[in-house]
């Protein structure tokens, strides 16, 4: 196992204090405390080569877990494991097989080129330089980073950036990869291309990934697991394609119609219903636990005529929106 | 041992970056020194004028003397920025949650997050320290070697105080405020004679605020030829590094157990 | 007379702002007593009775009571703000703003100068009464003079911090001039009278601005007369202006660039 965390628990205690200089005098004497459980008996495994997306809402207690794994924060009880070792007591030796990214923070120097950051990382991490050199050269092969690696990083753009960021991580060759919100505001080509990077990254070196992502489409297209977290408990813990195929029994078929004529006089059966996206295009969406696909598709095709339809499964955006507004999931 | 020598070895790298980062602005790297130097340089003018007015000597020590004080203070705080040029960004690394970047590295925490950075006006403070010391020691061989004492054990009080102080935010909150004070405290108490103050106060000296073991003991060493008390330099030294150290530590548990109280006093 | 009520806004919630964190203020005050402690034992040191240059020590300790004060009021952060708006052009949102930039700047720091004026003014008060007792010749008649030979020296130092700032669009560092300036601010007045210095300078330093910062209201007021009043007074009017143009030229310039660089 990559990753073991059985029964995980974390809670701070915070001053709470109302308005005033007054209420500020009172808890200067007698300050009060609110116990916070971030993390609520967290248990789950990752095994090696898998890709986890680790989801949930602001606040769900994602970044606590993601800095419990790392070391940065210890439990208040509970065990965990990663790559066979306690982060909470052997941070330091974890740390050299493990890689971490976190998108809004950077480990680069912004005034130098990534190249002189690499060299001081890799004395961090204490690779000798015959190894380091290799692995540059693999990384930015990999990642396309011969042009930017002279560049100082303050020159760079967000997605260049992330790239260099990303491959500082790799370069020790860790077993285990944490990213945090690693597309956070990337356009979407670029969030493509980091997304293909990691899963190749996954493909080749056989990295463990576990990324937590307010981005649907990083869960969607990336991982093959996701854990939904909420309230510092494990929601979900499914693979990601039977959480679409099960969840909320819910089918999406689109039309193109034939021509501009007004599907406004559809009169769809009960447990679908229709939104017009654009001009000469009709989604309906098919609750099918009360209407089969076929009965659907049978009544569009009695009723329209156009000249293409598809079905499709909700996109992974409404599946997860849909799960923290607190819709039964059904096994 | 080969512990020492990984150390050594990584802070030599990050002095290394550090410069290197400092010199992409090149222009400014020159006019940041020298602007520091023409700075401390009216210090010099102040005293020389009030050396002027009076003549003699000002608490016991002459122009030399004082002279001495400044460029061993000078020298001292510059090498312990260039060095450690995060000492003064302590609580904000704290406070921003930057020092979780540390925290994930596999290697002493505290030292990394001192040496990630440099500060340019520093290399205009070790320079004129140098200067002063030429200018006003000439060859005087038990000057110069109490000056490499002071700079060196001063820059680590330096940075050591430092530590001790932002290390508070551990416990207590934002203290940049205090620490910025505690460490202009112990610069005061460097650059002026050690006799101008009352009995209690150089007391202080050699305790809380450690001025004596940078500046005022080299410099008796220096004059009165009595290296007995290198020793005592040493050891006071050492004494506020390992609490300094300790301290650091004990207040990242606290950081670890996620309890920090994280606002401004 | 909206700009008045506009500004005046500004100002009062700068105040506010500056009461807010208690820690600022006392922090402040504890480096304060120590400059004044360290001076008290320096010059008490220094003197062995008598006057030097027509300054007996209850003087001077006056005198460094009030340099300090000034240089106290105007520590704030208005150059390190002006730097990091330049430097982030965020300055470039500033200008939308329906103010002029320099203008808001010197109403933002108004209420802090306040508030630090009447806190540093009665503390210096209190600890230069514990050190050194009564200013003899004091008249509280002089009062007014003073107090706008005091007003006019912080306001010129803050004018020419604000300009420091705003050089921050031609040099990316410019620390080193600010340590310069400051460092002019101390010798020519702040730590010595400028009646210590070798007469050469004496006259040199008549002749620039730095002077009328701290020296010339701190020496109005422990030895006033009505001719040195009428000799600084007006000149202390010329570098204020001369200061405010001076920002404001520095600041247009600072657009111009923003402007021609797209931002």
């Amino acid at each position: 196992m990559s990753i073991i965390a059985s029964n995980l628990h974390k809670e701070y205690h915070t001053r709470i204090k109302d308005e005033g200089l007054r209420a500020s005098l009172k808890a200067l004497v007698n300050p009060v405390y609110r116990k916070i459980i971030a993390v609520d008996d967290l248990s789950f495994t990752v095994e090696p080569g898998e890709i986890v997306a680790f989801i949930g809402p602001n606040g769900a207690g994602k970044s606590t877990t993601i800095k419990m794994l790392t070391g940065i924060l210890h439990p208040t009880s509970g065990d965990m494991r990663v790559l066979n070792m306690d982060p909470t007591t052997r941070r330091e030796e974890l740390a050299l097989h493990i890689g971490t990214v976190f998108g809004q923070r950077s480990q680069l120097w912004m005034h130098l080129p990534p190249l002189d950051s690499f060299s001081l990382l890799a004395r961090i991490y204490e690779l000798d330089n015959k190894s380091y050199r290799m692995r540059l050269a693999e990384l930015s092969e990999l990642f396309e980073l011969q042009d930017l690696l002279k560049t100082p990083v303050r020159k760079l753009s967000l997605g260049q950036r992330i790239r260099c960021e990303i491959a500082a991580s790799l370069l020790h060759s860790p077993k285990v990869i944490f990213l945090d919100e690693p597309t956070i505001g990337l356009d979407v080509i670029v969030k493509q291309r980091i997304r293909e990077l990691i899963a190749l990254l996954n493909r080749e070196e056989k990295t463990t990934v576990f990324l937590t992502s307010h981005d649907a489409g990083d869960v969607e297209l990336l991982a093959k697991r996701a854990l939904v977290i909420d309230h510092g408990r494990i929601v979900i813990d499914d693979a990601v394609t039977s959480l679409r195929k099960r969840y909320l029994n819910r089918k999406v078929i689109e039309v193109t119609l034939n021509d501009t004529q007004s599907p406004l006089c559809l009169h769809l059966p009960q447990g679908a219903y229709a939104e017009t996206p654009e001009a000469g295009k009709l989604r309906c969406i098919a609750d099918t636990r009360q209407i089969s696909v076929s009965d659907l598709v049978k009544y569009l095709v009695e009723t329209l005529s156009f000249n293409d339809l598809t079905v499709s499964d909700p996109p992974m955006e409404d599946i997860i929106a849909a799960i923290f507004r607190g819709e039964e999931y059904q096994k | 041992m080969s512990t020492i020598r990984k150390y050594t070895g990584l802070l030599s790298c990050y002095f290394k970056v550090n410069l290197a980062a400092a010199l992409e602005y090149r222009t400014s790297f020159l006019v940041q020194a020298f602007g520091m130097t023409i700075s401390n340089a009216s210090f010099v003018f102040f005293w020389w004028v009030a050396f002027v007015q009076i003549g003699g000597r000002i608490g016991g020590y002459d122009f030399r003397d004082v002279l001495f004080i400044w460029s061993v203070s000078s020298s001292a705080f510059g090498l312990a920025t260039i060095i450690f040029g995060n000492l003064n960004r302590i609580t904000a690394i704290i406070v921003t949650g930057e020092l979780d970047t540390y925290l994930l590295q596999p290697k002493d925490v505290l030292l990394s997050l001192l040496a990630a950075r440099t500060s340019l006006t520093a290399w205009g403070d070790l320079f004129y320290g140098v200067i002063l010391l030429v200018l006003s020691q000439g060859r005087d061989p038990h000057a110069w070697l109490m000056y490499l004492l002071g700079v060196i054990t001063g820059s680590l009080l330096f940075t050591a105080i430092a530590v001790s102080a932002h290390s508070c935010t551990f416990f207590f909150g934002d203290t940049t405020m205090f620490s910025s004070l505690a460490l202009e405290f112990v610069i005061n108490f460097c650059i002026y004679p050690i006799g101008i103050y009352p009995l209690l106060v150089r007391f202080i000296m050699y305790s809380l605020i450690p001025a004596a073991f940078i500046v005022h003991l080299p410099l008796a060493i220096a004059r009165s030829l009595n290296y007995g008390l290198v020793l005592l330099v040493l050891a006071g030294t050492l004494g506020y590094c390992l609490f300094a150290y300790w301290f650091f530590y004990k207040g990242l548990k606290r950081y670890e157990s996620g309890n920090l109280i994280i606002t401004r006093m | 007379m909206k700009s008045i009520v506009k500004y005046s806004g500004i100002a009062r919630q700068s105040l506010l702002n500056a009461i807010q964190y208690p820690a600022n203020i006392i922090s402040r005050l504890l480096m304060y007593s120590l400059f004044i402690s360290v001076f008290f034992c320096l010059w008490g040191a220094i003197y062995q009775g008598g006057e030097v240059h027509g300054y007996s020590l209850v003087q001077m300790i006056w005198y460094l009571c009030f340099t300090e004060l000034i240089v106290f009021c105007c520590r704030t952060t208005v150059y390190t703000q002006m730097n990091d708006d330049v430097k982030s052009g965020a300055i470039a949102y500033l200008l939308v703003r329906p103010c002029h930039y320099i203008i808001f700047q010197f109403f933002q720091s108004l209420g802090e100068l306040c508030v630090n004026l009447v806190a540093f003014g009665s503390y210096a008060i209190v600890l230069a009464l514990t050190y050194v007792g009564v200013l003899e010749g004091f008249s509280f008649y002089n009062m007014p003079y003073i107090l706008i030979s005091f007003i006019l020296g912080i306001t010129l130092n803050f004018f020419m911090l604000i300009s420091l700032g705003l050089t921050a669009f031609i040099w990316e560092e410019n620390t080193g001039f600010y340590f310069v300036y400051q460092k002019l601010i101390f010798m020519l007045g702040m730590f010595i009278p400028l009646e210590f210095l070798p007469v050469w300078l004496q006259s040199i330093a008549r002749m620039l601005p730095f002077s009328y910062v701290a020296w010339a209201p701190a020496r109005l007021a422990v030895a006033y007369s009505s001719e040195f009043r009428d000799q600084v007074l007006p000149l202390q009017f010329l570098w204020v202006f001369a200061s405010v143009w001076l920002a404001v030229f520095c600041y247009s310039r600072a657009v111009l660039h923003i402007q021609g660089q797209g931002g």
